[in-house]
Order: C-alpha cells, then sequence, then structure tokens
C-alpha cells in the first residue's frame, strides 16, 4: 500500500481556517450560479415571451436577468480575493512551520540538503501546496454544489431529464478530471527520463560549451540535446493521449446533457406532462451548467502536482519531526582542563562511519589542524566537534564549538549585521578590527557604505576569497571558546590563505580560545600546536569502504622528519615568491 | 508584448505548423458552434410554439434536427479531441526547438557572456524557463486564435438574424479590451511597487532559509521562526493589495460579457412579446450571445500563462538577439539560420611548428568591478615543434583575481581582449627550431588570432580546463576520443597520469561505461581521465592550455599534473599553465606574470 497522502499531511501544517474556504465556495457558487440562473431565467423569458403575455407578467424575470448578469462578476471578483487569501495564508503558515521544523530537528536534514534543493523545496513546492486551494479545492466545491442545485432545478421540472443531466455532469466532471490527471501522470513517468537528459545535455553544454567548441565536439553535442528533446517530445506525445480524451468527453457532455434533455423532454411536452415554458428551461440550463466542470480536469492535474511537491516537502519532514538532537553533555573535561574533549570519537552520516578513533583534548588557546587527503572526513569530524552531527561512537564533551563551513552563508544584509551574527552586540570598532584582522580593511575601505553595505543579491558582490575571509572574521567575533574552521584556503591563493591561517592562530593564542583547522595545504601548519594527519590504507581502490583513522600526529615538523608522504606533499607546495 | 510574437514562429518550424492547425480547427468550431445554436433552436422552438398554441406542427423536422445536433456532439468532441492532440504534440517539439537554438547561441557568446546570455540566466531559462510556453502553446494560444476567429463570425450569424443582438454585441467587444486597459493602466503603478515589494519579502524568506545551516552554526536559529511568519504575513497582505487591484480587470471582463448576454436576452424578450420577432431565432440569439464570449473570456483565464510563456519567449530571443563577439563565430550550430557577420576574411591557420604566440598589451576589463585582469599583459611564447627537446612550460603567475584564467581565454580565442592584441608569428625560416626570442621580426608576416578562423586555431590547440567535461561512454572511449590507439600507448599515457590505478579499480576496467558527465567518477579521476586524454591527442596540437586544478586536490593529484606537463614538454609541444601553485613554477622553464589592475578613478 502506499503511504498517506502527502497533502493531507500537509494540512495541518497549513493551518486553514475553514470558514475562510467555505467562504470562498459559497461566493464561486454564487458566481456560477448566476450565470446558471441567468441561462435558465433568459429561457423562460423568452419562451414565455413568445407566448405573448401582458409585459409586466415579464418584468420580474426582466429584472433578474440583469441582475444575475451583474451578479456573476462580482461574486466571481469576491470569490478569488477570498481563495487567494486562503491559499496565501496557508503558504505563509507553511512556510514558517517548515522553518521551524527544520531548526528544531537535526542538523543533518538541513545540512545534507544542498541549498537549490532547499530553495526549491521552500519555494516553488509551497506554492504549488499552495496553489491547490485556489486551482483544485474551491473549484471542485463549487463544481459540486452547482451540479448537484442544477440537477435539483432541472430535476424538479422533469425528474428523468435531472439523472440525465447528473450523469453528464459526473462524465465531464469526474471522468474527464481522471483522464486529464492519468495524462499529466503518464506523461510525467514516461517523460521522466527524457527531460532528465536534455537538462543534462543542456546544462553540459552550458557548462563546458567551451571546451566543447576547442575540442571541435559541439555540433556533435548539440545533435545529441536535439534527439534528447526529440526523445522528450515523443514520450510527451505518447503519455498525453487521454488528455486529448479529456478533452473530448468534456465538450461532448455538455452537447450530450442537451440532447438528453430534447430527447426526454419533448415526449413529455407532446404528452402534456411537461409545460413547453419549463421545456425551454430544462434544454437551455445545462448549456451554462457545464462551467464548473470545465475547470476540473486542471483541477486534478493540480491535485497532482500538489500532492508532489507535498511529497517533497514531506522528505524534509520525517528527521525533523523526530524532535532535535539530545544537547551534548556539558561541563569541562575534570582532568585535563580542556574546553572540548573527544573520546574514541567515530563520525560519519547515516549509519556510514567516515572517521574512527579520534583523542582529542583542546585546551585554551591551542591550534590543531587536521590534515588529509579531501573526502577523508575533515568535515564530518569536525561537524561531529561542533555538536551538529551526532557521533557515531566515543563521546564529545565540553563547551559550545563553532562550525565556519566552508560555504557559510553571508545574509542579504548589512557588513555589519552579517558580522552581528556572531555576537548581537558587536560594535563598529570591532567589526573594522576583525576585518582588518583577515586582511579585508583594504576590501572595506572600497565598499560604498563601509559597513553599512548591503551585501546578497543585487547588492556588492563579494568575490570567493573575500568571502572566505568575512566568514572568518565572523567566527572571530562569536563569543564561542572553540572555533571549528573548515579549509580556510579554498578559493584563495597561497600566500592569502597561509596569512589567513596564521591569523587564526594568533587570535586563539592571544583570546585563549581553541582552533582546529582542517585544511588540504599543509605548508601553513608549522603554526599549529598539534597535527591529526588522517587516512586510510588504500587510499584509491576501496575509498569509502573502511573509515579513516589518525595515521599520525604531532607537530608540523615531527610529521615532517616522520611522514614521507607528508614530507613530500608539504615540499610540493612551497609558497610562492610574493 | 504582443499576444504571439512573431518572432516564435520565424525561429520555431513547429510552432509555424501548430498555428495554422489551431486555425483550422478554430474554424471548424466557429461553423459547429453555429450550427449547433439553430439545431437546439429548430429542435425546441417549434415545439413550445404547437403546444403552447395548440397548433400542431410536422415533427419530422424536430427530430431531423436533433440528429442534427447529436452530429455536432461527436464533431465537436472530435475537434477538441485533435486540438488538445495537436497541442501537447507541438508544445515540446517548439520547446525544443527554442531549446536547441538558445544552447547554441549561449556557447558561441563565449565564456564571460552577461546580460541575457549570462551562463545562469540561460541555464535556468534552457532547463526549466522555457517550459513556461508549453501553458502558452497548450491553452492560451488556441483561445486567442479562437477569439480571432469565431467571435467575429458569430457576430456576423447574430447581425443576420437579429441586428439589435448583433449591436449590443459588437459594441460590448471593443469595450473589453478597452476596459482592462484602462483598469491596466490605472494600476500599473501601484501593482509594480507591491510586485517589488512581494518580490524582496520572498527573497528575505528564501534567504533566512538558505542561511538555516550557518544559523544553526551560530545558535541562532530560533530568533527569525518568527520573523518568517511576520515576512509570510507581509507578503500576504501586499499580495492581497496587489490581487484586489489585478483581479479588477478579471471583472470588468466578466461583467461586460455577462451583462451583455442579459441585455441580448432582456432585449429578444421584449421583442418577442411584442411580435418582433420569431421564438427559433430567439432562441439561436440566445444560445450564441454567451459563445461570442466564452474565447475572450477564456483568454483572460489564461492570461498568466499567456505572460509566462511570452516571458520565456522573450528571454529566450534576448539570447538569440544577442551578437555574437566579433571572431567568435566558428562552429556555429547546424540549426543557426542565416550567417550573419561570418566574414571570409577569417583565414585558416598555417602549420604551426615552432612559430610564436605573441600577446601584446592583452587587457580584459573584468565585469562591472572596475578592474582591468589581466591589464596590458604582453609576453612572447614560441610554440612547441612537435618534436622531442622542442617543448616548453609556460607558466602565467599572479595572485588570485589577477586574470590568469581570463589570459588563458584569450590565448584560446574564447574571449577577445578589451585592447591589446595576440599575434601568431610564424617559424622564420631562416632560424632553427631552437628560436631566437629575441628576435626583431616585422609584423608583417604575422597573424592576428582575431582574424583567424576559430574553429582552425582550435584543431591545433588542446585545453585541459579545471573542470574537464566528459563525453559520455566507455573509459576507453572517452579517453581515446574514438581514434585508434595502440594499447601500449595508452598504457603509457594512463601509467603517467595515474589513470591506471583508477581503472584497475573500476568495475569493468577501461570498458567501464560513464555516464553523461563522467558521472561515477569522483573529481580527481575525472581530472585523471582528462588528462591522459589530452596526452593522447596528437602532435599536430603543438600548444596545450591547461588551467591547473585548484580545489580538492591532493599531493597525489598534484604529482599527476606535474609529470602530465614534462610528458608533453617531452613531446615537443608548448603547454601553457594557469599556475596556482608552486610546484608548478619550479618546473617551468618561462615565467609570465599576470597583474590586475584598478580602473575605477580612470572614469571619474
Amino acid at each position: 500500500m502506499r503511504s498517506p497522502d502527502p497533502l493531507r499531511r500537509m494540512l495541518p501544517l497549513l493551518e486553514v481556517r475553514w470558514s475562510r474556504a467555505v467562504r470562498a465556495v459559497a461566493l464561486g457558487t454564487l458566481a456560477l450560479g448566476s450565470s446558471v440562473a441567468l441561462a435558465a431565467v433568459s429561457a423562460w423569458l423568452i419562451a414565455r415571451a413568445s407566448q405573448m403575455p401582458p409585459v409586466l407578467q415579464l418584468s420580474v424575470a426582466v429584472v433578474s436577468v440583469r441582475a444575475f448578469g451583474i451578479g456573476r462578476g462580482v461574486f466571481r471578483y469576491l470569490e478569488r480575493l477570498a481563495s487567494h487569501d486562503v491559499a496565501l495564508r496557508g503558504m505563509a503558515a507553511l512556510r514558517a512551520n517548515l522553518y521551524d521544523a527544520l531548526t528544531r530537528g537535526p542538523v543533518t536534514g538541513v545540512v545534507a540538503l544542498r541549498r537549490g534543493d532547499l530553495l526549491a523545496r521552500v519555494g516553488a513546492d509551497v506554492d504549488a501546496v499552495g496553489d491547490v486551494v485556489v486551482r483544485a479545492l474551491v473549484p471542485t466545491g463549487v463544481a459540486a454544489v452547482l451540479g448537484l442545485g442544477s440537477v435539483a432545478l432541472v430535476g424538479a421540472f422533469l425528474p428523468v431529464a435531472g439523472l440525465a443531466l447528473l450523469g453528464c455532469l459526473l462524465l465531464a466532471g469526474v471522468l474527464a478530471p481522471c483522464l486529464a490527471a492519468r495524462s499529466a501522470a503518464d506523461v510525467e513517468r514516461r517523460s521522466a527520463d527524457a527531460r532528465a537528459e536534455v537538462t543534462a545535455r543542456s546544462l553540459e553544454l552550458l557548462e563546458d560549451g567551451q571546451q566543447l567548441r576547442v575540442a571541435g565536439r559541439l555540433d556533435q553535442r548539440l545533435a545529441g540535446l536535439r534527439a534528447a528533446d526529440a526523445r522528450l517530445a515523443a514520450a510527451t506525445d505518447d503519455g498525453a493521449r487521454s488528455g486529448a480524451l479529456a478533452a473530448a468527453v468534456g465538450t461532448g457532455a455538455q452537447l450530450l446533457a442537451v440532447v438528453c434533455s430534447l430527447l426526454l423532454g419533448i415526449p413529455a411536452t407532446l404528452a402534456g406532462t411537461l409545460p413547453p415554458v419549463e421545456l425551454a428551461v430544462v434544454v437551455l440550463t445545462p448549456l451554462a451548467v457545464f462551467e464548473a466542470t470545465q475547470a476540473l480536469p486542471a483541477a486534478a492535474v493540480q491535485l497532482r502536482r500538489s500532492r508532489e511537491a507535498a511529497r517533497r516537502i514531506v522528505e524534509l519532514l520525517p528527521s525533523c519531526e523526530l524532535s532535535g538532537s539530545a544537547p551534548r553533555p556539558r561541563g569541562r573535561g575534570p582532568d585535563t582542563g580542556a574546553v572540548l574533549e573527544l573520546r574514541s570519537v567515530a563520525a560519519g552520516w547515516d549509519g556510514t562511519t567516515a572517521v574512527a578513533g579520534v583523542d582529542l583534548d583542546l585546551r585554551p588557546g591551542c591550534v590543531v589542524a587536521l590534515a588529509g587527503p579531501s573526502g577523508v572526513g575533515k568535515t564530518t569530524l569536525l561537524l561531529t566537534t561542533a555538536g551538529l552531527l551526532p557521533p557515531v561512537a566515543g563521546t564529545v564533551t565540553g563547551d559550545d564549538a563553532l562550525f565556519v563551513a566552508e560555504d557559510g552563508h553571508l545574509f542579504g544584509t548589512t557588513v555589519l549585521e552579517n558580522l552581528r551574527l556572531a555576537r548581537a552586540d558587536v560594535t563598529p570598532d570591532e567589526a573594522c578590527a576583525a576585518l582588518a584582522d583577515v586582511g579585508l580593511d583594504g576590501w572595506l575601505a572600497t565598499l560604498p557604505d563601509g559597513l553599512d553595505t548591503l551585501l546578497g543579491t543585487g547588492a556588492a558582490d563579494v568575490s570567493g576569497g573575500e568571502r572566505r575571509r568575512l566568514l572568518v572574521a565572523r567566527a572571530l567575533l562569536s563569543p564561542a571558546r572553540v572555533l571549528l574552521v573548515d579549509e580556510p584556503a579554498e578559493h584563495l591563493d597561497a600566500a592569502t590563505a597561509d596569512a589567513l591561517v596564521r591569523t587564526l592562530a594568533e587570535h586563539a593564542r592571544t583570546t585563549g580560545r581553541a582552533v582546529v583547522v582542517a585544511s588540504h595545504r599543509l605548508a601553513p601548519l608549522d603554526v599549529a600546536d598539534e597535527v591529526l594527519l588522517l587516512g586510510r590504507d588504500d587510499a584509491v581502490a576501496h575509498a569509502g569502504d573502511t573509515p579513516a583513522t589518525v595515521v599520525a600526529r604531532g607537530t608540523h615538523a615531527d610529521l615532517l622528519g616522520s611522514e614521507q608522504a607528508y614530507a613530500w606533499a608539504s615540499s610540493q607546495e612551497l609558497t610562492p615568491t610574493p | 508584448m504582443k499576444p504571439l510574437d512573431p518572432r516564435l514562429l520565424r525561429r520555431a518550424r513547429a510552432a509555424r505548423a501548430y498555428v495554422v492547425l489551431t486555425a483550422l480547427l478554430g474554424a471548424a468550431a466557429a461553423g459547429l458552434v453555429v450550427v449547433q445554436a439553430f439545431a437546439i433552436a429548430h429542435a425546441l422552438g417549434p415545439v413550445v410554439i404547437s403546444t403552447s398554441d395548440g397548433v400542431t406542427v410536422p415533427f419530422e423536422p424536430v427530430w431531423r434536427w436533433v440528429g442534427v445536433l447529436a452530429g455536432v456532439l461527436v464533431a465537436r468532441a472530435g475537434v477538441a479531441w485533435a486540438q488538445e492532440r495537436f497541442a501537447q504534440r507541438a508544445a515540446p517539439r517548439v520547446v525544443g526547438e527554442l531549446r536547441e537554438q538558445v544552447v547554441a547561441h549561449a556557447v558561441l557568446l563565449g565564456p564571460r557572456a552577461s546580460g541575457a546570455g549570462d551562463p545562469a540566466a540561460v541555464a535556468t531559462l534552457a532547463t526549466r524557463g522555457l517550459d513556461d510556453l508549453e501553458p502558452y502553446l497548450v491553452r492560451y494560444l488556441p483561445q486567442l486564435l479562437l477569439t480571432a476567429l469565431v467571435t467575429p463570425v458569430l457576430v456576423l450569424v447574430v447581425l443576420g438574424v437579429d441586428w439589435v443582438s448583433a449591436v449590443v454585441l459588437a459594441a460590448t467587444i471593443p469595450l473589453v479590451p478597452l476596459f482592462m486597459w484602462l483598469v491596466g493602466v490605472m494600476t500599473a503603478g501601484t501593482s509594480e511597487r507591491r510586485l517589488r515589494t512581494i518580490e524582496r519579502l520572498g527573497a528575505q524568506v528564501l534567504d533566512l532559509l538558505a542561511g538555516l545551516p550557518t544559523l544553526r552554526a551560530f545558535g541562532r536559529e530560533t530568533g527569525p521562526g518568527a520573523r518568517v511568519r511576520a515576512l509570510g504575513e507581509a507578503s500576504r497582505r501586499a499580495t492581497m493589495g496587489t490581487l484586489r487591484v489585478a483581479f479588477l480587470s478579471g471583472m470588468v471582463l466578466e461583467l461586460l460579457t455577462t451583462l451583455s448576454v442579459a441585455v441580448v436576452a432582456v432585449g429578444v424578450g421584449l421583442r418577442l412579446v411584442h411580435g418582433g420577432m420569431g421564438l427559433v431565432p430567439a432562441i439561436a440569439v440566445l444560445v450564441l450571445a454567451p459563445e461570442v464570449y466564452l474565447p475572450l473570456r477564456r483568454v483572460g483565464a489564461e492570461f498568466h500563462a499567456s505572460t509566462d510563456g511570452l516571458a520565456a519567449a522573450e528571454r529566450a530571443f534576448a539570447v538569440l538577439e544577442t551578437p555574437v563577439p566579433h571572431g567568435c563565430e566558428g562552429a556555429r550550430g547546424p540549426l543557426e539560420g542565416t550567417p550573419v557577420g561570418h566574414e571570409p576574411a577569417h583565414s585558416e591557420v598555417p602549420a604551426l611548428a615552432g612559430s610564436t604566440l605573441v600577446l601584446d598589451g592583452v587587457t580584459v576589463r573584468a565585469g562591472e568591478r572596475g578592474v582591468e585582469a589581466p591589464s596590458g599583459l604582453s609576453a612572447r611564447i614560441p610554440l612547441g615543434t612537435g618534436r622531442p627537446g622542442g617543448g616548453r612550460v609556460v607558466a602565467l603567475r599572479g595572485p588570485s583575481g589577477a586574470g590568469k584564467s581570463t589570459a588563458a581565454l584569450v590565448l584560446l580565442g574564447l574571449l577577445h581582449p578589451d585592447s591589446g592584441r595576440v599575434l601568431l608569428e610564424p617559424a622564420p625560416a631562416e632560424l632553427s627550431d631552437a628560436g631566437d626570442l629575441g628576435g626583431s621580426r616585422s609584423s608583417d608576416s604575422s597573424l592576428d588570432l582575431a582574424a583567424v578562423d576559430p574553429a582552425s586555431w582550435w584543431s591545433h590547440v588542446t585545453w585541459v580546463p579545471q573542470r574537464p567535461s566528459l563525453p559520455p561512454g566507455t573509459v576507453r572511449d572517452v579517453v581515446t576520443d574514438g581514434r585508434e590507439v595502440p594499447d601500449d600507448a595508452l598504457a603509457a599515457a594512463a601509467a603517467t597520469t595515474g589513470l591506471d590505478t583508477v581503472v584497475a579499480g573500476l568495475p569493468d576496467g577501461w570498458d567501464t561505461r560513464t555516464g553523461l558527465g563522467g558521472v561515477g567518477l569522483s573529481v580527481g579521476q575525472r581530472q585523471r581521465v582528462a588528462l591522459t586524454a589530452a596526452l593522447l591527442t596528437g602532435a599536430e596540437r603543438p600548444l596545450v592550455v591547461l588551467d591547473e586544478p585548484t580545489a580538492h586536490l591532493d599531493a597525489r593529484g598534484e604529482q599527476v599534473v606535474l609529470d602530465t606537463v614534462r610528458a608533453w614538454r617531452d613531446a615537443g609541444r608548448t603547454v601553457v599553465v594557469v599556475a596556482h601553485r608552486a610546484s608548478l613554477l619550479a618546473l617551468a622553464d618561462q615565467v609570465v606574470d599576470v597583474e590586475a589592475r584598478e580602473v575605477t578613478h580612470a572614469f571619474a
């Protein structure tokens, strides 16, 4: 069996107030009801007029026809406002609830998610879930109420014609939407592979197009994209068959209702059981009723789309609903005087172990470096040390530690506010000092508004190197006793990178904090009190199968003497002459 | 924006056929609606009259008209089926045609295209943005054509039956766009301001979410929760303000169309009472009146599909109409229409062995940052002779942001310098292969790279960028590029680059398939594949340009790069390396310093 409908799981998070939803459906029914009533009353008016009664007998009908003519537009306007209000409230609530869930849950959910994915889910997917109100729930409610009302109206004149109308409404309002939804599902299923291929090929061409030109392979790749697009078109075409059938059923059902009314109504009128004026109403009313069902195929497709979006959002949630990871046991290591202790710690993701058997005491003012090839698990170990990942084995005890990610986020606010994230009461002077520490004083001087310059989209652009240094400056300002800095050298040239590591070390010694630096560049590690070299026995063949361990530890000088590979790697990266 | 952009028809063949077919189906639909109205009128009218007056009319024709109506039912269902079918068939084809053109053109715009050709924007457009055209083509365009066809036909038919009603209908139709335009004009300013507010609020929420890992790292994640809620509430209020205004035009449309149907119905009814009109034409007019407005109303309902679709098309045309920088037209896509600007002046590159590549004051402005990187770069780079011992390693050195990679792009002819030039000096016939670097030679015999057919230049160059692209296929095919390569040569190259250990660990060895873009290989492994492939390119490519990988390269990976560069030099090729590390500089025979320069104040 399938798991419960994700859309239903999402409903409580939308915090929908049902009175508002009912109001939207009621207004929608009044709007379309006006147009059905317009058709019914005009039919009655014309048929009755053809019998040439005194004009006064028609005056009520004349007035109501005009009133219905106005009512439709006005009610429709009110309905659209009401349903959009429900939807927008839902989206805002869902976004806020999602945010809360993400902050409560273990950080793995957030860290593991690629940034683009998270934004897509919270942006477009939340919108798609909200759309279900405007595009699916309200139209369906309106169609149901209005359809039954019309069946009752026609049935009051000629019960069997009412039944025929009901049948035709079911064709247009249930069969056609089912076909449309199936078509959408078919298209998606059949074209998923082709679509992924088209996307991959397009991106490859755009990202690597210049290489392909130089290598003379551009035309060949463009032909590949064309072929993939042709496959996508063919797959879409196959899947869309039932969609065309839905369109035919929807159109046909309306006329079928008219034909049925004629076939049933004319004999009844001839037999004298149905007055001729009522025959006109029975025949002409169905023409207006089907406007309500016309929106339903699209509603069914939307329902499906919203459910898919809800499913993707739910994927974010299960881990979050387990409520947060237990806070780390606090308190200083009693014997060692360390601010943070790692005892036989194994670190990893989702049951796998990347690094095992790490023991480490971080004392105030000490600088420790993690070295080792990329992918060995340096970042994972830092995350575990920071308490952002639960250790797979072993214990981490001590003060809170601040993890400074390689791809830390700069918020779309001022430079100063970004720095104040570390500590709310950072003064402008402190901020300037921190920026100067990381060598950004020159950059600060070029900013139009200094510390009040806006960063982020549409504002001052920050290069990769400036960004790294800003993140480090922010870390320096935080009150955390332990800083865990991941790859400070990335995106920086060697001289700047080495200077940044030295700045961190000096900072640790003058302020009495502990600093751990993960780096694949070894040259600046001579400032560290201790270097932990992580590695695996066989790094090439079975990478990932066995957890990495600390293969050697000591000062930079020790390791240069004792570890051949370390010495060799270090010799390869002499600082370039300035 | 035009509701149907003629450029769409010009650029996409599938769109032309689709529009013609849709117009034909629209004409058929118009005819069927007319027949339907008269069939209902002729079936219903006589029955009402006869039973009211007690006069018997022949019922044979009544049943015949019911039969006609059944026929219309089948035909209209058929037309609806065909329309949907063709729409679903044409839309992905149109999107595909545009996608290929956009991608092909964006590639020709070069590595530093900005504006419409900005790679990130084009990537979004090509992968998702163009899909907005599908609802436009499937839903909006047919209704638009129906409005153009059905509405006038039906008004003419009504005119033939009852001219008063026709006047009412004809008078209201122009009012619809007029009022919608008026509403639009009156509200445009407010909507745009509000839309900007909404976008800003949305961006703030996304910013908070994107920064969630960072907020958590700082332990500051709980405060912003309330902020997300407040931003959502503010965004809702702003959006509702926009919608209150935006939906006004919809209300005008509904009001005008429904009210005029009501006016027609009342008018027809009053004329019936006074005997000015028969019941059959009255019913026909009553059935036809809403049909006149139906396509127009649906056009209004699909307005969003139209704006989104047209905006996507507009973005695509903006890319396609961005002129290709001078001299970069080589290797244009096969679909590219007219060969505009394909100067015949472009000459073939002569044999390069032993000639010299001269950079003369090459300067490239870096975006809007007021920086020239490189600035005034001059150097003479002798090209390899193709014989052992005739090779050379030239390192481009400079701090990050100095323009080393940019200089490499200029050398490759992918980027044109904002000032300065790149010349090819032919090998001096009288001089030996050893080359006289200081030789003062007239530049008459030199060839400006800008005047060279790029494809011809590229046939002499091997380029290994930081993130090499790998075609799909087996590792062997990828490395050999489909050529016959002796096993020992392959093995030797693989040993140099360390690919042999990678291959040994792969499930099918050399025959392991790698997906599009080399899925399944790590960055380092891909690097080795690319280096091996570049090693195996022939000596007919005397120039190798290598952008040294910086990220995620450990000491072992670095050694591979050094060994490969040495192998190239030994084979008599010139290797221009963008050096980020000391190890490569130590290996270089010639070091070219690349410098950037601030020019912000030069314009003040």
